[in-house]
């Protein structure tokens, strides 16, 4: 295959046939959905964290994780190749908030807010002339929310939402909330039935179990909880969501990142053991360079768990969509459905800290329901997180953000998709923020083609510390069969394309 | 000097402080740098300090706690014995007691599990909970019987403790200057 120009030929070629077949009917509905009605329309984004695309029946997956969800995409855009900017929290909601990738808004490590210089470059910014509100499950994303709180007219605090927990650590020590939350709970919850406190962490124990005994019939596995002691009930967080959007002055934009079904998984009885036996077919995968020691039949059951876990955000989206539905609200909001980053349960690898790049960590969904919309639209083209911001401000009518790195999707785009427009997911986990990279993962997704670049890996990867690979993830995707050394070509002119990206993003003191 | 009950003297109540901190500092100390590298890896070096600095006040506070609990429990010792006896059997009490409580922990510290046939046996008593709470009871009581007679009725046994605590005092108070250290890496962190 004479590779480079036959490929681009039928991949322009492809592009456009769909097109012509889909423009009418999907410019109609674009422009319908992208006026105003009568004034402003409101905007509500809920975010599942960790949430990965791969385990969504509503894009594919073999066990029915998601029926309420699948339910309410007949109203909705459904995009099916939306990627994270990263794969964990704070890479991915930093871009999903400012639009813009990682390299730009800096924030790579678990304590790192965005720079300062993307202070006023956030989602909230952009809304100024709506009602403000948000609350995050997740303390990383708590973080951000501080940073951006000038832009928020109601920041929920994150403890209000929680049965137990630590709020008082998260408010004494604002400014070193992960290290804080780290020490106190190594000191009071028993992990592993070690602490380092020999007296408290017992009393302590017993004060917080005292406080969830009433919902431990519910959870077989146990309450859901957000790092050891902070536990949550899901029903709770959307029964409160549907009484606060009631009462929110319009129009507002609402940002809600609720924590399941992010580790630990903790389904509700209604699903406990729906997937046990079901049959599903799971090939074992080669072992990662990357994957600490994980036994297969471990990351079956976490598979398991994590997709029962799943059933029970979806039951609770389902309820807030009725909601949403019966209150009229539907028929003047935006309401967007997505992730921060996905998970993964092969290769060794269980969870999603990892400088892996594989599909389930980095595809996400992503829903837009527009307001009184009544039919479903599949959008098939790449997309990414950084393209919700500019979309959200295009489809409401408002200014457009001159920082962001992401395009109007479509169906909303005016103009037809860039059949080779490049999609990125990076993170550089051990990095500091205003120095030069040396350690980083790069993701690269064109047309069919995704290439993944280590670099700076030394203790894994030897002196080099580099590795590349490159997938066609239409034909495999479950990305088994690497073809970064039949592809050359390929390769070569990706990787250009990403360390071109690379020396005009990674300057120093940026 | 005594205080107006006259029960505590200020160099007694300071012995019993340094007894309580010492336990729970050791094993804080032990688990910190246990758990230094994994974070250091998380993050750096200095978040490794950062967990360091607030495991260490942590323990400082609970110390306090340790401490108040402890000398309100001395008041139901008679005064018909002197200070340094009360302090010595409270100060051996803790220490008992903090044994106990490393002892659970270090039962998944060094991975420790019971042989298969305990496990049977344990299975097979019908009520195994409440059988391990019996054992434990039964462990447990003699460790703070004996000490508690040997203390209050013979001197070597007295003099024994007192030479424990005069030991740790120095290293508990190495200690504290460790939190300190810690209070004020915390405070820079938080600035």
């Amino acid at each position: 295959m004479t590779n480079s120009f036959n490929r681009r030929d039928f991949l322009k070629l492809a592009a456009l046939t769909s097109l012509s077949l889909s423009v009418p009917p999907l410019a109609k509905s674009a422009e319908q959905l992208a006026q105003p009605q009568d004034g402003k329309q409101n905007v509500l984004v809920i975010v599942f964290d960790a949430l990965s695309a791969y385990h969504i029946s509503l894009h594919g997956y073999d066990r029915e994780t998601t029926p309420n969800l699948t339910r309410a995409a007949e109203k909705a855009v459904v995009y099916h190749n939306h990627f994270a900017a990263g794969s964990f929290t704070v890479p991915g909601t930093a871009s999903l908030l400012t639009g813009v990738l990682p390299w730009k808004h800096r924030a790579f490590r678990f304590e790192n807010g965005v720079v300062d210089s993307y202070v006023k470059k956030s989602i909230f910014h952009a809304f100024d002339s709506y009602y403000r509100i948000a609350y995050s499950h997740n303390p990383h994303v708590v973080r951000f929310l501080d940073q951006f709180s000038a832009d928020l007219t109601k920041f929920t605090p994150y403890e209000q939402l929680l049965l137990t927990g630590n709020g008082i650590i998260q408010s004494l020590f604002k400014k070193d909330d992960d290290i804080a939350n780290i020490a106190w709970s190594r000191t009071m919850v028993k992990d592993k039935g070690l602490s380092y406190s020999l007296f408290l962490s017992s009393l302590y124990k017993q004060y917080n179990e005292n406080k969830i005994k009433a919902y431990k019939p519910f959870f077989p596995i146990g309450v859901p909880t957000i790092k050891g002691d902070d536990h949550f009930l899901l029903e709770d967080a959307i029964d409160w969501l549907n009484d606060e959007i009631l009462k929110t002055p319009q129009p507002f934009f609402g940002y809600f990142h609720f924590m399941p079904p992010h580790d630990p998984y903790a389904p509700h009885r209604d699903f406990f053991g729906r997937f046990q036996n079901d049959g599903l077919q799971i090939a074992e995968k080669p072992n990662d360079i990357f994957a600490p020691f994980r036994p297969f039949e471990l990351m079956i059951t976490k598979r398991r768990e994590y997709d029962e876990f799943i059933l029970y955000l979806d039951r609770e989206f389902g309820r807030l969509f009725d909601h949403l539905e019966s209150s009229g609200l539907l028929e003047n909001t935006w309401v967007v459905f997505t992730s921060d980053h996905g998970e993964l349960f092969e290769r060794g690898i269980q969870g999603h800290i990892t400088p892996a790049f594989y599909q389930p960590l980095v595809r996400v969904p992503l829903l837009i329901f527009p307001p009184g919309g009544t039919t479903r639209t599949d959008i098939h083209t790449l997309t990414s997180a950084v393209d919700v911001l500019p979309t959200l401000l295009h489809i409401t009518g408002q200014k457009a953000a001159d920082w962001t790195e992401g395009v109007v999707m479509s169906p909303f785009a005016v103009s037809a998709p860039d059949p080779e427009r490049n999609v990125y997911a990076f993170q550089s986990y051990h990095s500091q923020q205003n120095v030069v990279l040396k350690q980083a993962t790069g993701m690269l997704v064109k047309g069919k083609y995704k290439l993944v670049y280590y670099s700076g890996y030394h203790d894994e990867l030897g002196a080099d510390g580099k590795l590349i690979q490159l997938f066609d993830i239409e034909s495999d995707p479950e990305e088994l069969n690497d073809l970064s050394n039949s592809e050359k070509g390929i390769v070569e002119k990706l990787l250009a394309e990403l360390k071109a990206k690379y020396s005009e993003v990674n300057e120093p003191d940026l | 000097m005594k205080n107006k009950f006259n029960y505590y003297s200020r160099l007694g109540l300071w012995s019993l402080f340094l007894t309580c901190a010492f336990p729970l500092h050791f094993w804080a100390i032990i688990l910190i740098f246990n758990d230094s590298t994994w974070i250091a890896k998380r993050s750096n070096a200095w978040d490794s300090v950062g967990v360091a600095s607030y495991g260490l006040v942590f323990a400082f506070i609970e110390s306090l706690l340790l401490f108040f609990a402890v000398a309100l429990l001395g008041f139901l010792v008679s005064t018909k014995w002197k200070e340094d006896r009360r302090i010595a059997l409270m100060s051996t009490l803790v220490a008992v007691t903090a044994l106990w409580a490393m002892t659970a922990q270090l039962y998944f510290f060094l991975n420790v599990t019971f042989p298969e046939s305990w496990l049977l046996f344990f299975a097979l008593v019908g009520h195994p909970l409440r059988f391990l709470y019996e054992t434990a009871f039964i462990l447990v009581l003699p460790t703070v019987a004996i000490p508690t007679w040997l203390i209050l009725k013979f001197e070597k046994p007295l003099n024994f403790a007192a030479t424990g605590i005069e030991k740790i005092t120095l290293l508990t108070s190495l200690y504290l200057f460790f939190d300190f250290i810690g209070l004020i890496i915390l405070v820079a962190r938080n600035l």
